[in-house]
């Protein structure tokens, strides 16, 4: 007996006969509805471009915070139910940290990710009986970038508990065209220069707003730097920069990093 | 049994009294470790005792813990035995969820993590940490029971380590020498090889004639960058 | 608390060979006088203990449990020496740690696969393994004269001269040890399994001290 598919979406532990999850897959489509959130891997280092999407022009888009940092060598970019996120935050901050205390060393940029997703199925209860953490799946997706004894590393974790490795990565709304134009304008050689024009390029493209440097945030983590918040200054010139060449322009304005 | 000074007691009968129970017990034998330029050696005797008696003259108390990590423990086998155990089991666990090797650095803060965290019931166990860093020169990490640590280049710990400590520090270190001869002596801190394992046979050769716990055999461990690798010498069994 | 003294194990040629007497005292008073204090655990292991009795009837239970589940899974898993003896090291271990110990020095001996295995464990958690083990008084009156005999002669030493050295030394601890007893029981573990003797008496000489050699007289 098949039931129709509303009587299966409701229980987060109940799968539908079709094999689904549908509370896991909603919170997939949560994030799609998310600001557009942008990853790029470099040799160098890992860049992270997001846009502050405010609903009203009277709200302070700096206030809006989606990149973070979790550690010296990690940053991660939110996208989706941003309060979601702080769980998850703050938990990585913690497992970073714990790893740091315990092994007097940084966690790996995959370590740490998997810690995260480890977090992002406790709305069932655990293997060995753990309490179920919360009520429903996470409403955020997350960009992790970060450097380790492995180089510079991007990752994407998801409500269902997945991780994929990316060398860019959109999140969000305009995440769909995002991905198309990274693929056509990621190449291997990357400069982390060159792959922030390439990162703020593409973020100006999805966004429905003028990009300007207040509504959008900038971040890079480099083996040298670590964790890196772009000042408001210098994206205010690399806005202008881009303003002045266009998309998939052979020399765009070098932007000031490091 | 019947405590030889029980509770006053009107008649003939003492009675019977439960004892006190110490859970500590200490088995004696020395360890030494001294870390050169591109070796560490890592060495203990074998000799396990209690009181005046000689339980076993093999039961080792140094551990080959991977390729690149060497550990001796002195003091109370038992705890030496389980807390290495323990090592073991997190150093595996480590390997699957980070997919990589622990390297001496990250096992030498663990261990002091595992210690402390039994500050109230301690391991009554003094270690000594043998490994090579990611440049591959040896270094050696000595730790108290309670996981109070100190990155050195030579160590010793036991039965003997009050005795062998003075010798170490002159031979080596050149501390408190006033006439040490920089070209046939070597670097203060960087002895040659074949010099630190001469040292580190005569230092329990030495200690076996004049500490009753040291003795029966010597098990020497040298990491190198090809790996670890174990040499037995024995010692006076008296 | 009743208590039993000294129990040995030595190696010799074919396996290993165990001694104890049969007494189990309340202090001072010589209570039970016939406690069986080795015990065969399973096919290829012996199991003796000096120290607390009831606390060794425990051990005992703990053993026969581990027993007839292996028995049940019915994998081809046997507990052999070496087992039992990592076993019992890890449960006198966790009792102690919990600051409550079974009151035992026990003496694991056996014999499996061709090889023999000789161990110790103790209230403690402490463990060891070696050619000649005693407890107790044993392991300060006993423990000497086995060492001069098995040291060196493991694979050489007959099932006799085993016979004759435990026995020996038996005397000795009688002689000496207050409370202990002149009847006795020996185990083998060897090639043809396990075997625990009856008790049979140890014979002793107990007239005026000057009249016996060495002790004045020719």
């Amino acid at each position: 007996m098949f039931l129709s598919r509303s009587d299966y979406d409701r229980g987060v532990s109940t799968f539908s006969p079709e094999g689904r999850i549908f509370q896991v897959e909603y919170a997939l489509e949560a994030i799609k509805l998310g600001s557009t959130a942008i990853g790029v891997q470099t040799k160098e280092g890992v860049i992270l471009a997001v846009e502050r999407r405010s609903t009203s022009p009277l709200v302070e888009a700096t206030s809006i915070e989606k990149i973070v940092e979790i550690d010296r060598h990690l940053g991660c970019a939110i996208s989706g139910l941003t309060a979601d996120s702080r769980t998850i935050v703050d938990h990585a901050r913690v497992a970073a940290q714990h790893h740091t205390f315990v092994y007097d060393e940084p966690i790996k940029v995959e370590s740490l990710t998997q810690e995260v997703c480890d977090l992002a199925l406790r709305f069932g209860e655990g293997a060995s009986g753990e309490k179920r953490a919360m009520s429903r799946p996470f409403g955020v997706a997350l960009l992790i970038g970060g450097v380790d004894e492995n180089g510079p590393q991007l990752y994407q974790t998801d409500p269902s508990g997945n991780y994929v490795r990316y060398k860019a990565k959109a999140l969000g709304s305009g995440s769909e065209g995002a991905q198309t134009e990274l693929k056509n304008q990621y190449h291997a050689d990357l400069t982390l220069a060159e792959g922030i024009q390439v990162a703020l390029r593409i973020l100006k493209q999805t966004m429905e707003e003028k990009m300007t440097e207040g509504n959008i945030q900038l971040a890079t983590v480099t083996a040298a730097k670590g964790y890196f918040v772009h000042p408001i200054e210098e994206i205010k010139t690399l806005v202008e920069g881009l303003g002045q060449t266009a998309p998939g322009a052979s020399t765009p304005a070098t932007p000031t990093v490091q | 049994m019947l405590s030889a000074a029980g509770p006053t007691h009107a008649g003939p009968v003492r009675i019977p009294m439960e004892h006190g129970f110490s859970p500590y017990t200490d088995n004696g034998g020395t360890t030494l470790a001294i870390a050169g330029d591109d070796y560490v050696i890592v060495a203990g005797d074998t000799r396990q005792s209690e009181g005046y008696s000689i339980n076993t003259r093999y039961c080792p108390k140094v551990f080959k813990l991977d390729n690149n990590c060497v550990l001796a423990t002195g003091g109370m086998a038992a705890d030496g035995q389980n807390l290495v155990r323990r090592l073991k089991q997190s150093i595996e666990q480590y390997h699957h969820v980070h997919a990589k090797t622990m390297s001496p650095s990250a096992l030498a803060q663990l261990l002091s993590v595992v210690l402390y965290g039994k500050r109230h019931f301690p391991y009554f166990v003094w270690n000594t940490l043998g490994g090579l860093d990611a440049d591959g020169s040896g270094w050696v990490y000595s730790y108290d029971p309670v996981g109070n640590v100190e990155k050195r280049k030579w160590a010793c710990a036991g039965s003997a380590g009050h005795l062998i400590m003075p010798f170490l520090d002159a031979k080596i270190g050149h501390h408190h020498q006033s006439q040490i001869d920089a070209k046939t002596e070597g670097k203060p801190g960087s002895v040659p090889f074949d010099t630190a394992m001469k040292y580190t046979k005569d230092a329990f050769t030495s200690a076996t004639e004049r500490d009753i716990y040291t003795g029966d055999l010597l098990e020497i461990f040298v990491i190198r960058k090809s790996g670890v690798t174990v040499e037995q010498i024995p010692l006076k069994r008296d | 608390m009743v208590t039993g003294t000294s129990v040995l194990g030595i190696k010799y040629k074919d396996g290993i060979m165990m001694a104890a007497d049969t007494l189990a005292s309340y202090g001072s008073l010589a209570r039970f006088r016939d406690v069986q204090r080795i015990v065969p655990v399973g096919e290829h292991t012996l199991l003796g203990a000096s120290g607390e009795m009831s606390d060794f009837a425990y051990i005992q239970e703990q053993l026969d449990k581990l027993l007839v589940a292996d028995h049940l899974a019915a994998d081809g898993h046997t507990a052999g020496p070496h087992f039992i003896w990592q076993y019992l090291s890890r449960l006198m271990y966790a009792r102690r740690s919990r600051v409550n110990p079974l009151w035992n020095s026990l003496i694991v001996g056996g014999f499996r696969d061709g090889k023999r295995f000789l161990g110790f464990v103790d209230l403690q958690g402490t463990t060891y393994e070696a050619s000649t083990i005693a407890t107790g008084f044993g392991a300060y009156l006993g423990q000497p004269l086995l060492r001069k005999a098995v040291e060196g002669k493991e694979d050489t030493l007959t099932k006799e001269e085993a016979h004759k050295l435990l026995v020996d030394t038996l005397r000795v601890l009688y002689y000496r040890d207050a409370r202990s007893l002149d009847k006795i029981q020996i185990a083998t573990a060897d090639a043809s399994g396990v075997s625990v003797s009856e008790p049979f008496k140890l014979d002793s000489d107990w007239s005026f001290g000057a009249d016996i050699r060495g002790y004045g007289a020719l």
